[in-house]
């Protein structure tokens, strides 16, 4: 009896500590190699450290100020928001419409998300060299398209008005698959026999997709919106390889204006520094901020 | 009845509609980089080329060490995914299922990390490597890679959905929590470890500024930093770059389909399922 207990107490013991081994691996990676660099930035972001990284000079909270005072910083956030804005709720309800018609595992349907997912297996640098070549507006295909039912050609990612909205849908394009694999094994979870009591009740296909599915799909949409939404903030790839930030920085965003201001002339690593700063700290607070409204949604339903 | 005919129709007409505009662009591709280059930049231009080539793939081939490419992102993305995918499901199952002091608060940085652009842990995270004198090696590609905060995410969101009897019964078997993750929790998220594996050999696979930054000669590039260099060289052979870009593509779209079921299947199994 006092040896069971004994014994009892030790693993008891045991599994309160048992949890740090676990973690201890990823944990020490993480500090290493993404938290001290992060505090590095912060210390960076202080002074006036250039690519050739001789004799920063500590210039306080100067960076700081220039960046409130700077034009392109207020453009490229604006940017940023636009195609956040854009991007995430577009994506998710396109995956989330698609999820519900395909999630039954017919050929048809089957082949369809097979299909959907393809380009997400695909980098940005070979989608855009695709792209650039089907928009290019002296060769491509889809400007000659166009141009069949308008009758002129426009240039479409050299254009101001359509330069954005095309970026958009080429993140869409590549990524919606991801999104929709996600909900499609989110809506197999839900039990049938939750359909078939509804069916009995006569509701139909629309009825049960807002109470039935959306309800229960909550956690898994709660997942995926917070990953997109990060992602969709730290948006740099699709524009590096069609537009690169222009026609006159309309497509410049956040990170996009930082990788300029570090790795082009003249290398103001400590001013790019203390705009990355700005930025993590907008997505920290938004995404933290929507995680709460989330949470508390859900807590609500159930 | 005829309401849900329609409705059904639209949805198939929307869903072809769907597959034309993502299958174009790669049908697109693939059949261009079997143009000459005179038929690639002519107007009005053509679906098909007038005549068939295969020089755009011998060409890619002599102008950059292609195969070299492949055979390093291999490795890099390889060992990153398997690496990634082993410590993450180990961290995630302590975040799920293990109770310790500070559990929240440790989560919840980890969480705070993945937040980070890596735009803004570049330079330092550079000046790290080059410090380590692991730049430029295969060694400090891979390191900082090894976990994911996305991973331990996942992996955790998995282990939470596993119910809690399969672990209180083996520990009053008497088992260790070791024992509990190696011989119960390991080969019930086999389905979630593949996936995660895929989607972390995907997103390495693809990665262009972390490669092209952490890495200086040629021969160490993988294949969108090389690929990017070629193009952004001002080649005005786009032939060469439209096959150096469909042969990027082509190993990771077979690898999906031989292994499919597992991006779809992998998220929803749970344990008490199987």
């Amino acid at each position: 009896m006092i040896a069971a207990k004994s014994s009892f107490l030790k693993k008891a013991f045991d599994k309160d500590r048992v949890g740090y081994l676990f973690i201890l691996p990823s944990c020490l990676i993480i500090l290493v190699f993404s938290i001290l660099p992060l505090l590095a930035s912060f210390i960076i972001g202080l002074t006036d450290l250039d690519i050739f990284l001789a004799t920063p000079n500590f210039v306080g909270l100067s960076n700081f100020q220039r960046s409130f005072a700077d034009a392109r910083v207020w453009n490229a956030f604006a940017n940023t928001f636009s195609y956040v804005l854009l991007t995430v709720p577009i994506q998710l309800i396109i995956a989330l419409v698609l999820a519900y018609w395909l999630y039954r595992p017919t050929w048809f349907n089957k082949m369809c998300r097979s299909v959907f997912y393809a380009p997400v297996l695909c980098s940005f640098t070979a989608i855009g060299i695709m792209f650039n070549l089907l928009l290019n507006s002296t060769v491509g295909y889809i400007p000659y398209v166009i141009s069949l039912f308008t009758g002129r050609v426009d240039a479409l990612l050299s254009d101001v008005r359509y330069a954005m909205p095309i970026i958009v849908f080429i993140s869409i394009w590549k990524s919606f698959g991801k999104t929709m694999i996600i909900l499609v094994a989110g809506i197999s979870d839900i039990p049938a026999t939750l359909y078939e009591a509804s069916a009995i009740d006569g509701a139909n296909r629309t009825r049960q997709f807002f109470h039935i599915t959306l309800p229960n799909l909550l956690p898994t949409i709660n997942f995926t919106l917070l990953t997109s939404l990060i992602g969709a903030f730290q948006v740099f790839d699709v524009v590096y390889v069609t537009t690169g930030g222009g026609p006159l920085n309309s497509t410049e965003t956040m990170v996009q204006y930082i990788y300029y201001r570090g790795f082009s002339m003249p290398y103001e690593l400590g001013y790019a520094s203390s705009m990355a700063v700005e930025l993590f700290f907008v997505i920290a607070v938004l995404v933290l901020a929507f995680k709460c409204i989330l949470e508390r949604k859900i807590k609500n339903i159930y | 009845m005829k309401r849900i005919t329609v409705s059904k129709t639209m949805q198939v007409i929307l869903c072809l509609l769907i597959l034309f505009l993502i299958v174009f662009p790669f049908a697109w591709l693939l059949v261009s980089t079997f143009k000459l280059q005179k038929d690639i930049i002519k107007w009005p231009p053509t679906f098909w080329p007038k005549h068939w080539t295969f020089k755009n793939y011998s060409a890619v081939f002599e102008r950059i060490p292609l195969a070299k490419y492949i055979l390093n992102t291999v490795i890099f993305a390889g060992f990153v995914s398997l690496f990634s995918s082993f410590f993450d499901s180990v961290a995630g199952y302590a975040f799920a299922r293990l109770d310790f002091k500070g559990k929240n608060v440790i989560f919840n940085i980890v969480l705070l990390t993945m937040l980070v652009p890596f735009q803004i842990v570049m330079i330092p995270l550079y000046i790290e490597l080059n410090l380590m004198g692991i730049l430029n090696t295969f060694v400090g590609l891979i390191l900082p890679r090894i976990t994911s905060a996305y991973g331990i995410f996942f992996m955790r969101s998995f282990f939470t959905g596993l119910p809690k009897e399969l672990q209180e019964a083996a520990r009053i078997d008497g088992m260790g929590e070791f024992g509990i993750f190696a011989k119960i929790m390991l080969p019930l998220c086999k389905p979630a470890f593949i996936t995660f594996f895929i989607f972390c050999l995907t997103s390495n696979w693809n990665d262009l500024i972390y490669p092209l930054m952490m890495t200086s000669s040629t021969a160490m590039r993988t294949l969108p930093a090389g690929l990017a260099i070629f193009v952004g060289e001002g080649v005005r052979e786009t032939g060469p770059a439209l096959a150096g870009a469909l042969i990027s593509m082509l190993p990771l779209l077979i690898l999906y389909c031989a292994a499919q079921k597992y991006f779809v299947e992998g998220i929803a199994v749970s344990g008490m399922k199987g």
